[in-house]
């Protein structure tokens, strides 16, 4: 695809390649022995002492028994001997942690969704020092068999605050419906996809986007000292996010209704796709059957042939899930048409929890959601820059017209409040929009008033090193 | 609601009236463009000022010059920061910078963004007490608008 070559063999594998797996469990750890928890670390590495190796990038060419990559908290680094003058050098976002009262509020970890609500010892972010992750493609017990080789492993240099779950669901969907783990961004050097066709309408992003020590697409790079700990490593989100599929399947109901139109279509107008995954920019009236994976993501939203242009969001609402997390080729302040491509993130996350049941009597109170990572070179500039500016704030689209000009209408004036999903949507001010052709926003439906319908219960700012920066932790405490 | 930013930067002793001048007028152009497609400032002004003399204006003779930049701008300039340095870096940020006390350890800014933000942010008069405590950083709005908004309403 491009001349940069990354070493595969050096690159922890979830930041390059989806496991397409059905079954994940993240311990978080809290290191009481630096020097046996180094040892662990070293034991990953290099798969000894009955440990299963760290998964990297490099190509398998049979699918392994299971799948273990393991990432630090910047507690988690301090407490490996990293000095606080190293530490400096990192992401300002991951000095701070997710349990931050500035990163809460950046974010919008408040009300029920704040730290100190969170489960399974997240709360306390400087005791989260380690979330060691393990998939398996089908298998319970594999899961249990290899979760109980680690326990033995880091049982004396390591407290276990939690393991936390994910199963998929059938047809890869997420609790509320949809079906997901369509969109990722296309990284320039990284391993090619098994299906073929075109996977993104849009430019390949810079591989310093998800990597340290390659150039990203602001033309600068990432890095941090020491250099054993740069050069293939990255950064992600840890989050577990409860989905409320109760609620969303009441706002639906209610929310139809009050525009006008059937409830699948409200679904589809939020998420910006219908249920099976096509996008309203290729079916705006019908689900229809799934697309091929050539053409499921192939559109943009503006065009200069009027037919295919959708800069109002008249097919898919500018507020819309999809459309705020991934603008495309629409203008949005910072820089215009060009500037999605600096704040793609990739998305490793499975559902939890078991499927919701609209039929069942009463609703038992079960937790399900989502929880994985979401990986970036820049905590900054990649999550925090999406939750904080396109999910949680409507201000940042462009002023753009139609190819009819401003009788149409204006981009601006059609989004309103914050993503149905992920923003905080306090119902004294939430909103949102369906936009209709007319000039600045008169035939507009916007609708008001809903509640927050996915609640954060955990999160961690990690830092997932190379291989090279692994084997340097591994000997660092023992000096 | 829009925001002040009163970036205050001394220059180095010595830095001469013409270097100055120099810098800013040749990259103008690029920072008119830059600002425009970044889509959040309202207004911008770059100016010069001269600690060494008693009403701040510079002279012909070298004194204690500092470049001032002035703007009102639309929601979270750290958020957009790094958009900022995209745009203005190379052709402006890395050519005045060396002019600048302490300016030289945020060298390329694109490698450097915290950095940056932390310069930014210690420079920014308005930022800091008494000017902080004012309401809205003491930044008077004749309209509640944002630069998109207003763009979008002239049609």
């Amino acid at each position: 695809m491009s001349s940069v070559e990354i070493d595969y063999a050096d690159v922890q594998g979830t930041i390059l390649r989806g496991y397409r797996v059905d079954l994940a469990r993240h311990f978080i750890l809290s290191i009481t022995d630096a020097a046996g928890a180094g040892a662990f670390i070293g034991g990953l590495v290099e798969g000894t002492g009955g440990l299963p190796r760290i998964t990297t990038a490099r190509r398998w060419t049979v699918k392994p028994e299971c799948f273990v990559n393991v990432a630090f908290t910047a507690a988690g680094l301090a407490a490996l001997g990293v000095t606080s003058q190293q530490l400096a050098t990192f992401d300002p976002a991951f000095q701070l942690g997710a349990t931050s009262a500035t990163t809460a509020q950046t974010v919008g970890d408040v009300g029920e969704s704040a730290p100190a609500n969170w489960m399974g010892g997240l709360a306390d972010g400087a005791k989260v020092h380690l979330v060691l992750s393990l998939w398996v493609a089908h298998d319970p017990a594999v899961l249990d068999k290899v979760s109980a080789t680690l326990r033995t492993a880091f049982a004396g240099c390591m407290t276990e605050l939690s393991a936390n779950d994910a199963n998929a669901l059938p047809g890869n969907e997420i609790q509320f419906g949809y079906r997901d783990g369509i969109s990722q961004p296309t990284v320039i050097g990284a391993p090619p996809r098994k299906y073929g066709g075109v996977p993104d309408d849009q430019p390949p992003v810079a591989t310093g986007e998800f990597l340290l020590g390659y150039v990203n697409e602001s033309g600068g790079i990432y890095s941090v000292t020491p250099p054993e700990l740069s050069l293939n490593s990255s950064y992600a989100a840890f989050r577990i996010s409860e989905q409320d599929v109760a609620a969303f399947d009441a706002f639906l109901t209610e929310y139809a209704a009050k525009a006008g139109i059937d409830v699948e279509t409200m679904a589809a107008k939020v998420c910006g796709r219908w249920r099976n995954g096509n996008p309203l920019e290729l079916q705006p009236d019908a689900p229809g059957t799934p697309l091929p994976m050539s053409q499921i993501n192939n559109f943009t939203y503006v065009s200069t042939t009027l037919a295919d242009d959708d800069t109002l969001g008249i097919k898919c609402p500018i507020g819309s899930h999809l459309r705020r997390n991934n603008p495309r080729n629409e203008a949005v302040i910072g820089g215009g048409s060009t500037t999605s491509t600096r704040h793609r993130i990739v998305r490793r996350n499975i559902p939890y929890g078991p499927p919701y049941d609209p039929a069942a009597s009463p609703q038992p109170s079960v937790p399900r959601g989502l929880i994985g990572y979401f990986i970036n070179a820049s905590l900054t500039n990649q999550f925090e820059f999406l939750l904080s500016q396109w999910n949680n704030t409507y201000s940042f689209v462009s002023s753009a017209t139609d190819p009819n000009g401003s009788a149409d209408g204006n981009a601006v004036f059609n989004i309103s409040g914050q993503d149905v999903f992920l923003g905080v949507n306090d119902p004294s001010d939430s909103s949102f929009t369906l936009a209709a052709i007319g000039a600045m926003g008169a035939n507009n439906k916007t609708l008001t008033g809903f509640s927050r319908i996915v609640i954060t219960r955990g999160g961690a700012y990690v830092f997932f090193p190379s291989i090279t920066g692994l084997r340097f932790l591994a000997t660092l405490p023992a000096g | 609601m829009a925001s002040p930013l009163t970036l205050i930067m001394p220059l180095i002793p010595g830095t001469t009236l013409d270097e100055i001048i120099r810098v800013v007028a040749k990259y103008t152009p690029d920072i008119s463009k830059a600002v425009k497609n970044i889509g959040t400032v309202h207004y911008a002004r770059v100016m010069v000022f001269d600690r060494s003399t008693p009403n701040l204006q510079p002279g012909l003779t070298p004194g204690s010059l500092s470049l001032a930049i002035i703007t009102e701008y639309d929601g979270d300039f750290n958020a957009y920061i790094q958009d900022f340095v995209v745009a203005l870096g190379e052709a402006f940020f890395d050519a005045l910078l060396p002019l600048v006390v302490g300016g030289k350890a945020l060298l390329p800014t694109i490698d450097h963004i915290p950095e940056f933000e932390k310069y930014v942010m210690i420079n920014d008069a308005s930022a800091h007490p008494p000017n902080s405590l004012q309401e809205n950083n003491g930044l008077y709005e004749a309209y509640p608008y944002t630069v998109q908004t207003i763009l979008a309403s002239c049609g």
